[in-house]
């Protein structure tokens, strides 16, 4: 089995896709943070003409606001449930404070966080089917399939080799994608920002935004929570990519269909949000980081919990649907 | 009495409520190469392909030395090497690498046994390049190899020279011949080529429209049974032939006397010929050609 594993990776590491990839990668993240740079730049040369101070004293503005906020949690009137989210806004403006930082200004770990938000639901799933829709599908395509399944292998050996090896490959590229997003955004901001503290944990509870199980976590250990969520987003995409590539078995079909899936899902999602059913397909369920950040809920009824379900349902389903298919399939290629 | 090496049970195949192969049957010994002749859409790969296991027989069995494939695909298909129309190589590899790859999913393959695999095909010079480089001739050399790394009891071979030029061809089957003579190795192919089949094949089953329709030794199927005398004067070898052997002789526009006899009594045929004062030039077995035979075998005009 690990021969098949080990067999599987050299095929897909000399297909070259992970370099195609990760040119991509660089591409993206460069011009995005060159892009955020630019504007932060602009704001601040704004701010310091409007404001004719010639420079901008973002501290005094938040020692000012840190002053309010602590005079508020004094006041005896303030309603209980106020008194954590006052909290961490003070332990917020503390910590830009004590380590002058303005708060505003963009750092490696808030850039890698940003670029796999935006991402998630359409940039990363397009970046995993390119890795996989051709796993299998190809093989159909070279004819090489015959010369895989005439071994002494049972056909689930041979596909459990490549769905292993394409979660190895899947893992890997939500790792490189972090590291690319983390050095080279910092080689346009020059911050790292991981020790920052982030709220999260914002819950919606009948509509309203409920803080009451905010917690603060550092930047650091929030990347990793929002990686952690992408990854499995990845992982889901990649099982999903493989049945098709096994139904398909003619790549650009493949990808096709996979693509018409994710950009539909968005239409669905814009336009029949209404319909509680389309709560149910995995495209509407794709942007799990979302839900950190509080009043996300793009359908009535869906949390990060029955997304996080919702997708692993879809992403077992696929491979079960796909295992079936693969070792029953007559090969008349 | 032994095992064969690949006995075919009542196999039938039905593709789209189109039955493909009705119900054939027949088996392969050790060391015999046999040839599996047949027009396009006869279903020929359709065979090959659930030999192989690649396709699922509708019904019958398959069994690869003592191994049904249906049961014990793992066994069986450890006595088997193939080539499905063509070879199928990685073409982002090197030749070398894609036998390394192959030879890693089986457990008895190792690098001497690879090696040895591309000296029988005559690949070590070019082994290490790109198979995207590759001439067909030379994909069809690591196609073999392929087939063969794990040293297979059964060597199940499909349009083996298709895309092949003639000298392509000939070293193909050179290379397949002395496998079969050095090695005991069984050999399937299927063709649509007589030539090839009769060069390199013992026995020969012709298959068409999914029934097998003639089945026997090469030399034997074109046998007929026939002599051919060659006389300075047929018309009074006729006359010889008639009354002394009640023979029905007949003579052809090449002025050759032919007649159906058995080979026992040749030399006494042979010497009355000469006693009468006939001048005896060559005598010979006559042979239909394969094609001849294919050609009545298979004769159909319409794709059903």
């Amino acid at each position: 089995m690990l021969n098949l594993i080990r067999n599987e990776v050299t095929k897909l590491l000399l297909k070259k896709k992970l370099i195609l990839i990760i040119g991509l990668l660089i591409i993206f993240i460069t011009l995005l943070s060159y892009g955020q740079q630019y504007t932060y730049e602009k704001n601040i040369d704004r701010f310091e003409n409007l404001s004719g101070a010639g420079t901008y004293d973002w501290k005094s503005l938040a020692s000012q606001r840190l002053n309010d906020l602590e005079k508020r949690l004094d006041s005896p009137y303030i309603p209980a449930d106020g008194i954590a989210s006052i909290e961490i806004e003070i332990k917020q403006l503390r910590y830009f404070i004590d380590n002058d930082i303005n708060p505003i200004t963009p750092s490696a770990a808030k850039f890698s966080v940003d670029f796999v938000e935006q991402g998630i639901s359409l940039l990363i799933p397009l970046i995993i089917v390119i890795l996989a829709a051709d796993l299998v599908s190809g093989e159909f395509s070279t004819g090489t399939i015959k010369v895989l399944l005439t071994r002494a292998v049972p056909r689930w050996k041979i596909l459990l080799s490549k769905l292993i090896a394409l979660l190895l490959m899947t893992t890997l590229v939500v790792l490189i994608m972090g590291l690319l997003a983390t050095l080279i955004s910092y080689l346009f901001f020059g911050q790292w920002g991981f020790d920052e503290p982030v709220a999260t944990g914002f819950r919606l509870i009948d509509g309203q935004l409920n803080a009451d199980a905010v917690i603060l976590v550092s930047r650091f250990e929030y990347t990793i929570l929002i990686y952690s969520l992408t990854w499995y987003v990845a992982i889901v995409i990649a099982a999903l990519t493989l049945l098709i590539s096994i139904i398909v078995d003619n790549t650009v079909s493949a990808i096709g269909v996979l693509m018409a899936a994710l950009i539909g899902g968005q239409f669905l999602q814009f336009f029949l949000s209404d319909w509680p059913i389309v709560k149910f397909f995995f495209v509407t369920n794709l942007d799990l980081t979302r839900y950190l950040t509080g009043s996300y809920q793009p359908i009535p009824g869906m949390s990060l919990n029955f997304s996080i379900i919702t997708l692993g349902i879809w992403g077992l389903l696929a491979l079960l649907l796909g295992f079936q298919i693969f070792s029953r399939k007559d090969v008349l290629v | 009495m032994e095992t064969p090496v690949l006995k075919v049970t009542n196999l039938s195949k039905t593709i789209k409520k189109k039955e493909i192969i009705k119900d054939i049957s027949f088996q392969l010994n050790k060391g015999e190469v046999l040839g599996f002749l047949g027009p396009n859409g006869a279903g020929k790969s359709t065979t090959l392909r659930m030999l192989v296991g690649l396709s699922r027989p509708s019904a019958g069995t398959i069994s690869i030395c003592g191994h049904g494939i249906g049961d014990d695909f793992v066994q069986a298909m450890s006595h088997v090497g193939c080539i499905i129309e063509g070879p199928d190589l990685y073409e982002y590899l090197s030749g070398y690498k894609n036998l390394e790859l192959l030879g890693a999913m089986s457990p008895q393959v190792t690098r001497a046994a690879i090696d040895e695999a591309i000296a029988l095909v005559g690949m070590e010079k070019r082994i290490h390049d790109k198979v995207s480089i590759y001439s067909m001739g030379m994909k069809q050399r690591i196609g073999l190899a392929q087939a063969l790394i794990h040293q297979p009891d059964l060597l199940i071979l499909d349009e083996p020279t298709n895309g092949l030029d003639p000298q392509g061809i000939h070293e193909f089957r050179e290379i397949v011949k002395s496998l079969a003579k050095d090695t005991g190795i069984s050999v399937l192919i299927s063709s649509h080529l007589i030539s090839e089949v009769q060069l390199m094949c013992d026995r020969v089953r012709i298959i068409n429209q999914g029934i097998i329709v003639r089945d026997g030794a090469v030399t034997e199927m074109l046998s007929t049974g026939e002599i051919v005398w060659v006389l300075n004067n047929p018309y009074h070898g006729q006359k010889i032939l008639s009354e002394q052997f009640q023979l029905d002789a007949r003579i052809t526009a090449q002025n050759e006397l032919i007649a159906a006899t058995d080979l026992e009594i040749l030399p006494i045929i042979n010497a009355a010929l000469i006693s009468s004062g006939l001048e005896l030039k060559t005598v010979t077995t006559k042979n239909t050609t394969l094609e001849e035979l294919f050609l009545s075998l298979t004769n159909q005009k319409t794709i059903q």
